[in-house]
């Protein structure tokens, strides 16, 4: 479990985080959801040890400060908003890049390790793409491969930014099954930075509400998802829907109703 | 919507790509480097003014061996092949092995496409050096130890200057961009050593013709003593760049990423310009300042090989001892007896090879 | 049996004897006026030079200069014979066998191809020393001397080198001898002319100390450049100024730089300022030939001469 206690953040005058405090039980899946600028990266980016930070974050008892990149790595694996991809490397290689944490500093890979990506590949239906590189996989096979690479990491802890923001809504959701398949099965904590509110939602255990830099709301979507909770971050647009299923819909609530198009005058008129 | 999940069936073994293809591509291209660099390492043998034949060389270098049959060679030739051909070869090779091999590594640690070994400075350390040694006219015997001296404590300053720790409202970014104060720290100290060293020249011209030859670079010098005298540095630099290859690999994801992978990137870094500048230092130090060959080489070598160190690192350092060989070959023999400067050599010879391996690549990516 | 008629033994006898005398006379003669073998007590000679105290085994006959003015040496002292190859610019006298060798970055593959037995040279760039002792050749070096004795203990090292020291000794005079002459011939001055000798265009200069300074001092001649600011860390060859000439408006210009840079009266004269140089009005521009004036060998008599004929024929 992750344990977030009073985390503060400065990277000009003003705090990017300021004394955020947050549990987080394992096999969790926390949503982090917020206005552009709450921290919501930041955040994400202090549990990668990415970012200096005053307070602690301890994950499974253990504060992340006092750990070493390796060991670090070993308990998170980070994918950022927009991972770099060298166009030459192939799937497999770039998959293999995950196993860093668990290579000696001066070894190579062992079997093992490619055995372990190889069926990464495998699950995520990669196996044919593996060997070509990377500059030739479709936007959707990339983020297949870079969920992998940080399966590959075998960190129980997965922090994800923005992991579908270039996805079209169908693979946008198969991404997520995806995640959440895999974080039952190997029973992973995952905290993830979602901009759709919906989507959020119904794959999160749990909401987390940032706005600039500290917790605004928390719990259970039903109880972060209302239009008064909401209206006080995103601005008043927002309409909470519930559907004949019990899922919450957040759409925008347009500021004129629908009407129909009205003709252009007549010209000499 | 298509599953994007299919599990194996049970006891299928996975069907993903062939991971030994690479480690094979690898191999053969270092197969491919190591021929071409017999062949030059035979030119080089082969190639002087004193006009020596394939028949004479080959008998003055079998004379030398354990289990050599009866010949008779001059002993002049037999010297002439091994007291002034091979040790020059031979230099020729550590030399270009390391600057090639340093460059690459240099390219990989900072990202830099335009890195080579001189980046930090080593170029104008070890020249300032050599400068104060030939200006207050001592032996010429303390010119290596002056340059290597030189050379490190120039890398030794920009480090400091440039990795140095930061306080203030960036500090809370564990990762500032290191990398690139470094190389800036470097551009620096490389100016301000060689405006030293220049005002250092004017002021006692008389010196000057002493102090460019030195700074033009060169190997026809070289002696047994010099080689014995740098293949330590050079071996362990090496060997310590190449055991560092598959963590330059990693880095190719950029820094923030790597970091998150677990590299300790500041100890990579210092290891990697630790090792590269000794090496530099060293090769500086008995051949001068030859340029061209820490791009150039690494370069091409990606042209043909890829990106990937774990190919690029060792087929440009055999790649770099070939080039410099070749070069010296050309250096020595194009307006024999004089000699061209090699450093002429390597700009002249390597920037329209480099353009050539350039377009014919590109062009084959436009077909595909 | 009739004896021999003993006025014709006597004859006889009296010419084998006189034979016997005028051909060891001849033979003798000929040991002291040709270059033919000298001595064999000659050899082996050690030499102290700049580079260190070399041995000489035998008499050298395939010697290699890379020193112009050891060139014109070894054929003023009469070893032209014994000369292999000589550098590339070395180009007097015009017999000298020149080749591509390299003064100034001695290849030493190249040298050692013509398996030489003594090597002299004028410098001695790149260790060459050190590296053809591995092939036990011996290097002489011979550098530009301080002064006009330097020049003449030269004459007596090669001439030790070479088994000509006799001769060389008599050079060594004969060059002094005709300096003197020459100094003599040079019309009286009640203050010693100044002149500012021209190295290149950017007024590279000597100062009277140097060499040249000290042969144009048999003249009487004194080098503005000794009282330039820098002349004195300069080790006698500093960098005046345009302006520096000027104010010190010597008595005669001398120009070193006539083949490198094509310098000559006129183009002195149309330099920015100089018209008025005193010098130049007076057309006191002395021009030399850039290799003579650059060698200390025994053309040095040449270069006096020279710079004395203009400086008569500027008094008259």
């Amino acid at each position: 479990m992750i344990v977030f206690d009073r985390v503060s953040v400065r990277y000009t005058a003003a705090p990017a985080l300021a004394g955020v405090s947050e549990r987080v039980p394992a096999g969790e899946w926390l949503g982090i959801i917020g206005p552009n600028g709450a921290g919501k990266t930041t955040l994400l980016r202090s549990a990668a040890g990415l970012v200096a930070h005053e307070g602690t974050i301890a994950i499974d008892g253990r504060p992340t400060g006092q750990l070493r990149r390796r060991a670090l790595a070993q308990l998170v694996a980070y994918v950022p908003q927009l991972p770099e991809l060298p166009p030459e490397m192939t799937a497999s290689e770039y998959v293999l890049l995950g196993r860093t944490p668990h290579i000696g500093y001066l070894r190579m890979e062992t079997r093992a390790d490619r055995e372990i990506c190889a069926g990464l590949l495998d699950r995520m239906t990669l196996a044919p793409m593996a060997g070509r590189p990377l500059g030739t996989l479709s936007g959707g096979e990339l983020q297949r491969v870079v969920l992998a690479r940080a399966l590959a990491q075998q960190a129980p802890v997965l922090l994800l930014d923005e992991p579908t923001s270039a996805l079209d809504l169908g693979r946008r959701v198969a991404a997520l099954e995806l995640v959440d398949e895999l974080r039952r099965e190997l029973a992973l904590t995952v905290l993830s930075v979602v901009h759709d509110l919906t989507l959020a939602g119904q794959f999160a255990d749990r909401l987390l509400l940032l706005d600039g830099g500290r917790v605004a709301a928390a719990g259970p979507p039903a109880s972060v998802l209302r239009e008064e909770v909401l209206a006080g971050h995103f601005g008043p647009g927002l309409h909470v829907l519930r559907t004949a299923g019990g899922e919450l819909v957040v759409t925008a609530r347009r500021k004129w109703p629908a009407s129909p198009v009205v003709r252009p005058p007549a010209p000499g008129r | 919507m298509t599953p994007a999940v299919r599990r194996p069936a049970a006891g299928q073994a996975p069907s993903a790509g062939p991971p030994a293809a690479p480690r094979a591509r690898t191999g053969r291209a270092i197969a491919i480097a190591v021929a071409v660099l017999i062949a030059a390492l035979v030119t080089g043998i082969l190639a002087g003014p004193a006009g020596l034949s394939l028949p004479t060389v080959t008998a003055a270098l079998a004379v030398r061996l354990p289990w050599h049959p009866a010949l008779s060679v001059p002993a002049v030739d037999t010297a002439i092949v091994w007291q002034i051909r091979l040790p020059r070869v031979v230099l020729g090779a550590l030399v270009g092995a390391m600057l090639a091999g340093g460059g690459a590594a240099y390219q990989g640690v900072f990202r830099n496409p335009l890195a080579d070994p001189y980046l930090l400075g080593v170029a104008a350390g070890g020249g300032l050096g050599a400068t104060i040694v030939i200006i207050a006219g001592a032996s010429p015997a303390l010119l290596p130890p002056a340059a290597f001296l030189g050379a490190a404590a120039a890398v030794a300053i920009t480090y400091v200057l440039g990795a140095g720790r930061r306080s203030g409202p960036g500090a809370g970014l564990v990762l500032s961009n290191t990398s690139a104060s470094i190389v800036l720290a470097g551009v620096a100290v490389a100016a301000l050593l060689t405006a030293v060293q220049t005002y250092l020249q004017q002021e006692h011209s008389q010196t000057l013709q002493a102090v460019y030859s030195w700074i033009l670079g060169g190997l026809s010098q070289a002696t047994w003593s010099d080689d014995a005298l740098i293949l330590p540095y050079v071996a362990v630099a090496g060997a310590v760049l190449l055991a560092h290859r598959r963590l330059l690999d990693v880095l190719r994801v950029g820094e923030t990423e790597a970091s998150s992978l677990g590299l300790d990137i500041p100890r990579l870094r210092l290891t990697v310009v630790l090792a590269a500048t000794l090496g530099t230092a060293a090769a500086v130090s008995v051949s001068g300042l030859i340029g061209f060959v820490g791009i150039i080489v690494p370069h091409t070598v990606r042209l043909t090989v890829g990106p990937g160190y774990r190919a690029l690192l060792p087929v440009s350092m055999i790649g770099g001892a070939a080039f410099l060989v070749l070069a010296d070959v050309v250096a020595r023999t194009a307006q024999a007896p004089a000699e061209v400067p090699i450093g002429v050599i390597t700009a002249l010879a390597g920037a329209p090879f480099f353009l050539f391996v350039l377009r014919s690549r590109r062009a084959r990516q436009d077909l595909a | 049996m009739r004896a021999v008629p003993g006025r014709l033994a006597v004859a006889m006898a009296g010419l084998a004897l006189a034979t016997t005398a005028a051909g060891c006379g001849s033979t003798q003669a000929s040991n002291t006026s040709a270059p033919g073998p000298a001595p064999s007590a000659a050899f082996p000679v050690r030499i102290a030079a700049a580079n260190g105290t070399l041995r000489v085994a035998t008499r050298p006959t395939a010697i290699v200069s890379l020193s112009p003015t050891a060139t014109e040496m070894l054929y003023a002292i009469g070893a032209g014979n014994q000369v292999k190859a000589v550098d590339s610019l070395s180009d007097y006298p015009p017999q000298a066998p020149r080749s591509k060798l390299s003064a100034y970055q001695p290849n030493v593959e190249a040298i050692v191809a013509e398996q030489p037995d003594l090597v002299v040279e004028s410098g001695d760039t790149g260790q060459l020393t050190k590296r053809l002792a591995a092939f036990s050749i011996p290097v002489l070096e011979l550098p530009a001397p301080a002064n006009l004795a330097g020049e003449y203990a030269e004459f007596s090292q090669l001439g030790r080198a070479t088994g000509h020291l006799a001769q060389a000794q008599r050079e060594a005079s004969r060059v002094r001898g005709q300096l003197h002459q020459i100094a003599a011939a040079a019309p009286l001055h009640t203050k010693p002319l100044t002149y500012y000798y021209e190295l290149d265009q950017t007024y590279y200069s000597v100062t009277s100390a140097t060499f040249v300074g000290q042969l144009l001092r048999l003249l009487g001649m004194k080098s503005i450049a000794g009282r330039a600011p820098g002349a004195a860390r300069s080790g006698g060859y500093p960098q005046l100024s345009a302006e520096y000439v000027v104010k010190a408006n010597p008595d005669y210009i001398i120009l070193a730089d006539t083949i490198c840079c094509h310098q000559d009266a006129a183009t002195v004269a149309s330099r920015p300022g100089w018209s008025g140089l005193a010098a130049v009005k007076a057309g006191h521009v002395i021009a030399l030939n850039d290799d003579i004036a650059s060698r200390w060998g025994p053309r040095v008599t040449g270069l006096l001469r020279t710079v004395e004929a203009g400086v008569a024929k500027g008094s008259s």
